[in-house]
């Protein structure tokens, strides 16, 4: 852009704004997805899949054989006692808690109430 | 026959109703308004709890309250897993691009998702072909809704099964065509707010009632895990399932079926009865056949007489009928048995139908197992899966166009929130629902299962008493509702992309209000005359035809949208060539297997996967090849004039 123009102009702060809060909330996405697939697949599958392949040479690489990760179903526990099998409770139930809580977070500190601005027909209209 | 009774018959037909009314209040709004803003974007006037609850009832469209409750009833605790990605989701497919998507669609005046690419990068090719995915995708999408709509209406009000699915079928096209068309975006979303409410005091109180009924969730567990090895059979055709259980200390495999490749008057048994023997053998049944090039024609009963009469399975098996081979009569709670006398039929020459046994505790912990013996969510799964809801959430057009149509930014912020707190009302409890109805309606086979939501309202808790019967209907419509406020948003999308799009945008600017309402609300009857047509030969797996389409909607729309919002960089090209290309990466992806051939996968993840990643690539290589932007756009959307020179 022009740097003539580009001095007469700053960003807009809707756009600023908007893009910190995706950065986080995407950010807080993947943290979700990397807890809850790896603990909920390394705790709570009976059986894992025999081929490394599977699961790609990196997953092999740092874990080794997940035989060893296969899941006895009379190590099962109910965490708090209310019937949900131990690791849908760690992997699933707890980080979903987190994730409302996050979630308020995010709405009532990190979000800003920008003005949208109006269309052209209701500027319109309004002019009308 | 099923015997839904009066009370719930009345409550549904007064909720019915209740949907009309709000069509009809909607309609009078669009005589005092511009009528294209108001019929397809509300005049982007949606309030907090309009937002939430309309965001909420599209996104919880028929596969989650008939796709996805079959899916836990057959393969138990392993959907939490499945479905975990919803702990994100409101604040993922409504924070990340809704305030912006708003703000950008303001400047210009957009309606519609085609009119945002169209403005953002000056391009009418890139508005007419996403006007073209938006029609393909919604259109499969519709097939499978209606055919929920149907499966509902048809259990509800006892059908015949001889023309129910059809029956059905009209009155469900009928209704959501008709309040569609003539109430507009404003009957939709009112009827998504009273449908939202509905799906979550349904859900609110079936689950105590349910997993009360059931004697609480540890109690389920156990009754699960002691469940002997059982398989249910789960073949094309009425009352030919069988529920067999391996009751012996030498179980088998599981049980084949075969055509047995000549004349045959009787079926016949075949199994390896060594018990030292290192693998477990299958069980395999010759059908009987009048000769080798016709189909076969034992009944289940055959085949229940056959493995009961084999002495060296007495031991080892146990045979019973199907949930669907007892029904209730008119007297709650009695039953009479109707066997299965329909006929299992393969073809000469076709492949051995296989069914394994499944352990209880495979409905405790993952992977789950189908009916055949492979794993229901292996690890690629696990990945694909997590990244479907969310991300995959956020490139729904049907998503997007109501992240345009809310009034200020205030709003969004209290609707994300109700969203994520009606998600976790919704989403866990009704795997706590549906792990429990195990235990109360067992031997439901797969084929089946999609009726799995309406059969807890009919047959658990109805059966529970008179007083019940209200709840029962209140739970009958939170599907319906659910399949309903999916299907009016999807009909309203294609007839907005045909008249906005395609006719004013392209073909006749200049066209009078007169003809643009006369030409909604034709298309939107068309398009829901046509859908009906189609959905009367109706699909399999409802969920795996809802996946198919959600994930080509994100391929197609996620990546383009969201770089042409927070990326200065961006060309026409780039949005063209990554919106192409995710749509015909994800088809090419998905034809082989159409064709008969197995899909392409890579280690184990799914074809969305491979679409989004090329979408993101294309997008940003064309750019950097086609660009830089023209600067009157960079300007107009990511810059404003500085206050001092405005004072």
């Amino acid at each position: 852009m022009d740097p003539q123009i580009e001095s007469e102009l700053e960003e807009d702060p809707i756009f600023r704004n908007s893009l910190r809060e995706a950065r986080v909330i995407l950010s807080a996405w993947v943290l979700c997805f990397l807890y809850t697939v790896s603990y909920c697949y390394l705790n709570g599958y009976l059986v894992h899949e025999p081929n490394p392949a599977a699961t790609g040479p990196a997953v092999a690489h740092l874990l080794g054989p997940l035989q060893s990760f296969d899941r006895d179903p009379d190590s099962l526990t109910y965490p708090l006692g209310i019937g949900i099998p131990d690791w849908i409770f760690y992997g699933v139930v707890l980080p979903w808690m987190i994730c409302i809580g996050f979630s308020f977070w995010y709405g009532l500190v990190l979000f800003k109430e920008d003005e949208l601005g109006s269309s052209p027909q209701e500027s319109t209209e309004a002019d009308e | 026959m099923t015997q839904t009774s009066p009370v719930t018959i009345a409550t549904f037909i007064v909720y019915i109703i209740g949907v009309f009314i709000l069509a009809g209040f909607s309609h009078r709004l669009l005589k005092k308004s511009s009528f294209m803003g108001e019929y397809f974007l509300g005049s982007r006037g949606l309030g907090s709890w309009a937002l939430a609850f309309t965001f909420a009832a599209t996104s919880a469209s028929g596969g989650s309250f008939t796709g996805y409750p079959s899916l836990i009833y057959s393969y138990g605790w392993v959907l939490a897993f499945w479905i975990a990605s919803y702990m994100i989701v409101p604040v993922c497919t409504m924070g990340v691009m809704g305030k912006r998507l708003n703000q950008v669609a303001r400047k210009t005046g957009a309606i519609t998702i085609p009119d945002v690419f169209r403005d953002r990068f000056e391009s009418t090719s890139l508005g007419l072909w996403t006007t073209c995915a938006i029609i393909f995708f919604t259109t499969c999408n519709l097939v499978a809704q209606f055919k929920a709509g149907a499966l509902i209406i048809e259990e509800t009000f006892n059908l015949p099964d001889a023309w129910g699915y059809i029956g059905g079928l009209l009155i469900f096209a009928v209704t959501v065509v008709f309040y569609t068309a003539y109430g507009g975006f404003r009957a939709v979303v009112w009827t998504d707010v009273m449908q939202g409410i509905i799906m979550g005091v349904g859900v609110a109180i079936l689950v105590p009632v349910v997993v009360i009924h059931a004697g609480g969730l540890r109690e389920v567990n156990e009754k699960i895990r002691a469940q002997p090895p059982t398989l249910v059979t789960s073949q094309k055709g009425s009352f030919n399932d069988l529920a067999i259980e391996a009751v012996g200390d030498h179980q088998p495999a599981g049980v084949r079926y075969f055509h047995p490749g000549t004349t045959q008057e009787e079926v016949t048994i075949e199994w390896n009865t060594d018990p030292e023997a290192s693998t477990r053998e299958f069980v395999d049944i010759y059908l009987a056949a009048e000769d080798a090039d016709s189909s076969t024609t034992s009944s289940a009963n055959d085949v229940k007489a056959a493995l009961e009469s084999n002495a060296s399975l007495q031991e080892v098996i146990e045979v019973k009928f199907a949930f669907d081979n007892e029904k209730f009569t008119s007297t709650p709670g009695k039953t009479i048995s109707l066997g299965a006398p329909g006929a299992i039929s393969l073809e000469p020459g076709a492949k051995p139908k296989t069914y394994v046994f499944v352990r209880g505790d495979e409905a405790i912990f993952g992977p789950g197992r189908k009916a055949d013996g492979t794993p229901f969510h292996p690890f690629g799964m696990c990945l694909s899966f997590f990244v479907m809801w969310a991300i995959v959430g956020m490139g729904q057009p049907g998503t997007m166009v109501r992240l345009m149509a809310f009034k200020e930014s205030r709003t969004l912020k209290r609707a994300i929130l109700t969203v994520t707190v009606y998600f976790g009302m919704i989403y866990l409890p009704l795997v706590f629902i549906f792990v429990a109805a195990r235990t109360l309606l067992p031997h439901i086979p797969q084929e089946d299962a999609d009726k799995s939501m309406v059969l807890v309202a009919t047959r658990v808790v109805a059966d529970l008493g008179v007083g019940y019967q209200i709840l029962a209907a209140i739970f009958i419509a939170a599907p319906f509702a659910a399949v309903m406020s999916t299907v009016d948003s999807f009909l309203l999308m294609i007839s907005s992309s045909l008249v906005r799009d395609v006719y004013q945008r392209t073909i006749n600017p200049d066209v009078k209000e007169k003809l643009v309402k006369l030409a909604s609300y034709t298309t939107t009857v068309l398009v829901g005359a046509l859908v009906t047509v189609v959905a009367m030969k109706p699909p399999d797996f409802l969920q795996y035809i809802i996946v198919f389409t959600s994930a080509g909607f994100a391929a197609t729309f996620l990546f383009p949208m969201m770089l042409g919002l927070y990326w200065k960089g961006m060309t026409r090209q780039g949005a063209i060539a990554s919106s192409m290309g995710g749509f015909l990466i994800m088809l090419a992806c998905f034809v082989p297997n159409m064709l008969g051939g197995s899909r392409v996968d890579s280690f184990g993840v799914r074809p969305l996967v491979f679409a989004l990643l090329s979408s993101l690539v294309l997008g940003i290589v064309v750019s950097k090849l086609s660009g830089p932007p023209p600067g009157h756009l960079v300007r107009k959307y990511f810059y404003k004039e500085k206050a001092t020179k405005r004072s």
